[in-house]
């Protein structure tokens, strides 16, 4: 590929946390046990790759109560946002005409 | 980015995210037993008054009790709904605004009328099936939903015969309709989609 191809964020670009942010832009909030389940993902590998997230500041994270069972809710934050969008503005530039 | 990664990775990658934001825009929300539930409340209230005609409570309290019944078992419902909900897609949120709300206008609208006493007029009876009937046009623009928006014009229709219906037997029978076809049948349906989506 072109040396003048832009960069693609690289955590954005990783698989698994590309699906994620993919699941977090369409819902208003989604517990571990969903993500997981959606991204056929495991328990540690999606943990991870959580808190990659969240230290990049592009998911945020709330722990409650669903009666007496813990949960671990996600939501997109607005810098994830603009994040994949500079990430799907950058995969259109690399693919020109293939991306609709 | 990195040297490795190919057009075909990246074609694979904008297919992934449309499979998953697909995945995350289905709508999870069960809600069709609302829609029966109320139905069902608003026919019992009709049934009761038409039962006992010359009863004093049945005359002030038939309605109030029905509705009360009515909010007390969907709010409860929904608290426990809640409770089994992993993900809440945007769509979802849109349309469960749309209808608490439009229940929060209902709610005082109709409380309005019972304390003034004018719950009588057609017009009375017009607004409620108009409001419902534009929830439900909201709701079928949202979910790009065209059965939901014929039963919107069903409510719709039954609003503007209200403003000509010539006695209060008339005005009963819009009702009815609204509530069989508007409410139940509507619910009814709703449910057996819910239910063919989630297996």
């Amino acid at each position: 590929m072109s040396e003048e191809l832009p960069e693609l964020n690289p955590v954005v670009h990783g698989k698994l946390r590309l699906a994620v942010l993919s699941l977090l832009i369409a819902v208003e909030e989604a517990d571990f046990t969903w993500l997981k389940q959606k991204t056929g993902s495991t328990d540690g590998n999606l943990g991870a790759q959580m808190l990659k997230l969240e230290e990049a500041g592009y998911v945020s994270m709330e722990k409650r109560f669903a009666g007496r069972k813990p949960q671990t809710m996600y939501r997109m934050t607005e810098k994830g946002r603009e994040a994949l969008a500079g990430y799907v503005a950058a995969l259109k530039r690399l693919l020109g005409g293939h991306f609709q | 980015m990195d040297g490795g990664t190919s057009r075909d990775e990246l074609l694979q990658r904008i297919t992934m995210m449309e499979a998953m934001i697909a995945e995350g825009r289905a709508f999870t929300l069960k809600c069709g037993w609302i829609f029966v539930l109320w139905g069902l409340v608003d026919l019992t209230a009709m049934g009761w008054r038409y039962l006992m005609p010359h009863s004093h409570f049945a005359g002030h309290w038939a309605w109030p009790v029905c509705l009360a019944i009515g909010a007390v078992i969907t709010v409860t419902g929904r608290m426990v709904q809640r409770r089994s909900e992993r993900s809440k897609s945007m769509r979802c949120h849109h349309v469960e605004a749309v209808w608490n709300m439009m229940g929060v206008a209902l709610a005082l609208f109709v409380a309005g009328g019972i304390a003034s006493g004018l719950s009588w007029q057609n017009s009375y009876i017009a607004g409620i099936l108009m409001l419902v009937g534009m929830a439900h046009a909201i709701s079928a623009v949202i979910l790009r939903w065209r059965f939901q928006g014929f039963v919107a014009v069903v409510w719709w229709v039954g609003g503007v015969a209200a403003f000509w219906a010539r006695s209060w037997s008339h005005v009963n029978w819009i009702m009815f309709v609204e509530m069989c076809v508007g409410m139940i049948a509507f619910g009814l349906y709703a449910m057996v989609m819910e239910r063919r989506a989630h297996e």
